[in-house]
């Protein structure tokens, strides 16, 4: 549920994107959870008190629930990275069916088969006194446990070779994805190993502290997959469609003409509000833009980089902060950097203004780069 | 500035099915969530104060609501979540920039409504058959879930009157942005619908609490003495009674204290406002014969379940009517562009169809496991 407030704040536009071409995908999701909801408390409280028949359909009704809203959801993510025709068709089983359906489902359900099997063991590890009982759930546990890591293999797989060009490069490119994916192989093998070499041949073994670290792994190893997923769609958060910055990608060449600042309704509220000696009729004229005292073009500038950058890079502090990466820059290099920054790094959006907006946010970043490091030693004598 | 300047450009995708549809839905799932939420908004705080200082048939009825609580939070967060999801279709453009001038307050809900969710759980332990009854422990948590109810219900009554107070927008972001960015600590308290429109829904929540009490006991409290059903009729009337002046009372404040002049005008010539204000009757007299007759009856008590759903329904096709007149001078949601895309407009309404008849028929095995096969 709280992914519904989380996406709505982070990225409108991608979710009013996603909502109005998949409202029936969600709404056929909603009808699944609450078979999910109905068959999972039917389920547990009629336990030793509906037929066991009955109680084994209404186990199916909910695994099955489950499994298909699974289904449903990440036909929509797998979207985001990949949404295949769906830009030239617009239909939804075109954006449905598209070419990450079918991977991510696979390792999302091998996913959720092996977090299965690990909970069990957790459950087994602590709850169950019986040593007998306790190794046979161990052994029957590691099935669907070995099964769930290879279909993550094999969707994980297929994710890779559907991926689009540009995220297979943001994996080979970015160091830290380079290192998560190695974090995420790493521990696939040592899941699959320690269900091996632990509840199969030696069951055992599932102590509290074996179940506790079995279940991290497991949770860590979805954790690192969900995040290079999302990470290797940069610079779109729907890819070819919406961008990290809340810019449709075909509105970009209208707003290079017209302004970023224009084209966007707060930035043009703000403008005309604070500057109204550069609107005319209700426009921002942009030759005016840069007449205005170097103060107020730096401001404006400040109103370019929370609107156009801020979404993935902090000012001077915090997250991926712009000001430390151009520490010591000359002006015109910082000025290139805004004019094509997809040039500079391939999965940095685009510049989504006018080149007289781009001397604005310059001037601004001038304004928060700090200098160059003292001290640093070139070889150029001491 | 004009206010219509922050009113971002339609979708170029257009309503993926026509407004009636989207609104249809809206209304529907509004309905159902507001059963479920309203006894977690107003039933467990009464159980709490009954549980504390009631006779024996209160402590009794205390104990019955909160063993179920924790079921009756699970449908109000699941259900709730399918008006949300029409909102933000058909009301997109001034959803989303009403959510962001308040993120933080909108984006609390959720920590408040885990935190809420476990102390229900906690307070629900307590009332094992047989057991004790709650610890302080347990009550405590039974008293900090209830104020967070409360919280998040003040919480959402502030966002969505927000969505549509555009007028208040440009102030708000001006106070609480940083270059024109929204710090997302925006809270308009001064908005004069805000008190009202919280107080109404709580009466709202009373009333159905009430209903529900009525519910329960003719349907599903058969072990029980006929003493406690007899007590159960007469609260629940006092119950609905006290709901019903608290929804009266803040509904005028509401309309006349915080609607325009051509909103109320509204009020007056539509006749659903008119029906959704005097429909809280129905059950009131289905319950006051109930009491009557002295005894609860399954009928009668399907009755008042029905009647109080179509309080509901009416207050909420009446808030939806006002929403969009509210909204009519900046933006008119039922002109915009639509593409309805069919096949799975009709795989849904297929689904639903059948889910519901899954669920019909999980239900009903579940009440001859209780009761035995029928005749």
């Amino acid at each position: 549920v709280g992914i519904w407030w989380t996406i709505g704040l982070a990225s409108p536009l991608a979710t009013e994107t996603l909502i109005h071409t998949f409202v029936f995908g969600w709404a056929i999701e909603y009808v699944f959870f609450v078979l999910e909801v109905a068959a999972a408390f039917i389920f547990y409280y009629g336990w030793a008190k509906l037929e066991p028949k009955t109680h084994q359909t209404i186990g199916w009704i909910y695994a099955g629930a489950a499994w298909i809203s699974l289904v449903l959801i990440t036909a929509i993510t797998a979207f985001m990275l990949n949404p295949g025709a769906w830009p030239q068709h617009r239909s939804f089983w075109i954006g449905f069916l598209n070419p990450q359906f079918a991977p991510q489902t696979l390792a999302r359900t091998g996913g959720a088969f092996l977090l299965s099997s690990l909970y069990v063991y957790l459950h087994a590890a602590f709850k169950i006194r019986d040593a007998e009982l306790r190794d046979l759930i161990s052994k029957r546990a590691v099935q669907p446990g070995l099964l769930g890591v290879v279909l993550a293999a094999i969707g994980g797989a297929g994710w890779y070779v559907y991926l689009p060009e540009s995220a297979q490069a943001a994996l080979a490119a970015a160091s830290v994805l380079n290192v998560l994916l190695a974090l995420l192989v790493a521990l696939a093998i040592t899941l699959a190993a320690m269900l091996y070499c632990g509840p199969y041949r030696n069951p055992g073994w599932i102590s509290p502290g074996f179940a506790i670290l079995f279940f991290a792994s497991g949770l860590a190893a979805v954790s690192v997959g969900e995040f290079l997923r999302e990470a290797v769609r940069k610079p779109y958060v729907i890819y070819n469609v919406v961008l990290g910055n809340q810019v449709l990608a075909e509105e970009i060449p209208g707003l290079r003409r017209g302004g970023y600042l224009e084209g966007g309704v707060w930035t043009r509220a703000w403008v005309a509000t604070h500057y109204p000696q550069v609107m005319s009729a209700g426009k921002i004229e942009e030759e005016k833009l840069l007449t205005l005292p170097a103060a107020d073009q730096r401001k404006l500038g400040q109103v370019l980089f929370q609107y156009h950058c801020n979404d993935c890079h902090a000012a001077d502090s915090g997250y991926s902060p712009v000001g430390h990466m151009i520490r010591g820059w000359p002006r015109a290099r910082i000025l290139s950097l805004v004019l094509t920054p997809e040039e500079v790094r391939f999965f940095m959006p685009p510049w989504a203004g006018t080149a007289a907006e781009a001397e604005l946010l310059t001037e601004y970043l001038v304004s928060i780069a700090p200098a160059h490091p003292g001290g640093m030693y070139y070889g150029n004598g001491r | 500035m004009e206010t219509p300047d922050l009113i971002g450009p339609a979708s170029p995708l257009g309503y993926p099915a026509p407004y009636w549809f989207l609104a249809l839905f809206k209304v529907l799932g509004f309905t159902c969530h507001a059963v479920p939420m309203n006894l977690a908004y107003a039933g467990l705080l009464l159980a709490l104060l009954l549980r504390a200082s009631g006779n024996e048939h209160a402590r009794q009825w205390a104990g019955r609501l909160a063993r179920q609580m924790p079921f009756i939070v699970a449908w109000a967060v699941n259900l709730g979540i399918v008006p949300l999801l029409f909102t933000q279709v058909a009301y997109y453009q001034v959803f989303y920039p009403a959510m962001i001038l308040m993120a933080w307050p909108w984006l609390g809900i959720i920590p408040l409504l885990t935190l809420a969710y476990y102390g229900v759980y906690i307070y629900a332990a307590g009332f094992r058959l047989g057991g004790p009854g709650p610890t302080r422990f347990k009550q405590s948590a039974g008293w900090v879930s209830a104020l967070l109810f409360l919280a998040i219900g003040f919480i959402f009554t502030s966002a969505f009157a927000l969505m549509t107070n555009i007028s208040a927008w440009p102030a708000l972001w001006q106070q609480t942005s940083v270059a024109g960015a929204p710090l997302g600590i925006a809270h308009s308290l001064a908005n004069p619908t805000l008190w009202p429109r919280w107080l109404l829904m709580l009466g709202l929540a009373l009333t159905t609490t009430a209903a529900y009490v009525v519910v329960d006991t003719g349907w599903f409290a058969q072990k029980e003495s006929g003493a406690y059903k007899q007590w159960t009729a007469r609260f629940g009337l006092e119950v609905y009674s006290a709901g019903v002046v608290l929804f009266v009372v803040a509904g005028v404040a509401y309309v006349f204290g915080g609607w325009p002049a051509e909103l109320r005008q509204l009020l007056f010539t539509n006749p659903v406002f008119m029906l959704a204000a005097i429909s809280a009757g129905l059950p009131w007299l289905l319950i006051l014969a109930q009491v009557r007759q002295g005894a609860i009856t399954q009928g009668l008590a399907m009755a008042t379940g029905l009647g109080q759903s179509g309080v509901l329904a009416l207050n909420a096709i009446s808030r939806q009517l006002a929403q969009n007149a509210e909204l009519e001078k900046y933006l008119d949601v039922t002109g915009q562009p639509v593409q309805v895309d069919w096949s799975p407009m009709i795989l849904f309404l297929v689904l639903f169809a059948a889910g519901l008849a899954l669920v019909i028929w999980m239900v009903r095995k579940v009440l001859i496991a209780v009761r035995g096969p029928e005749p």
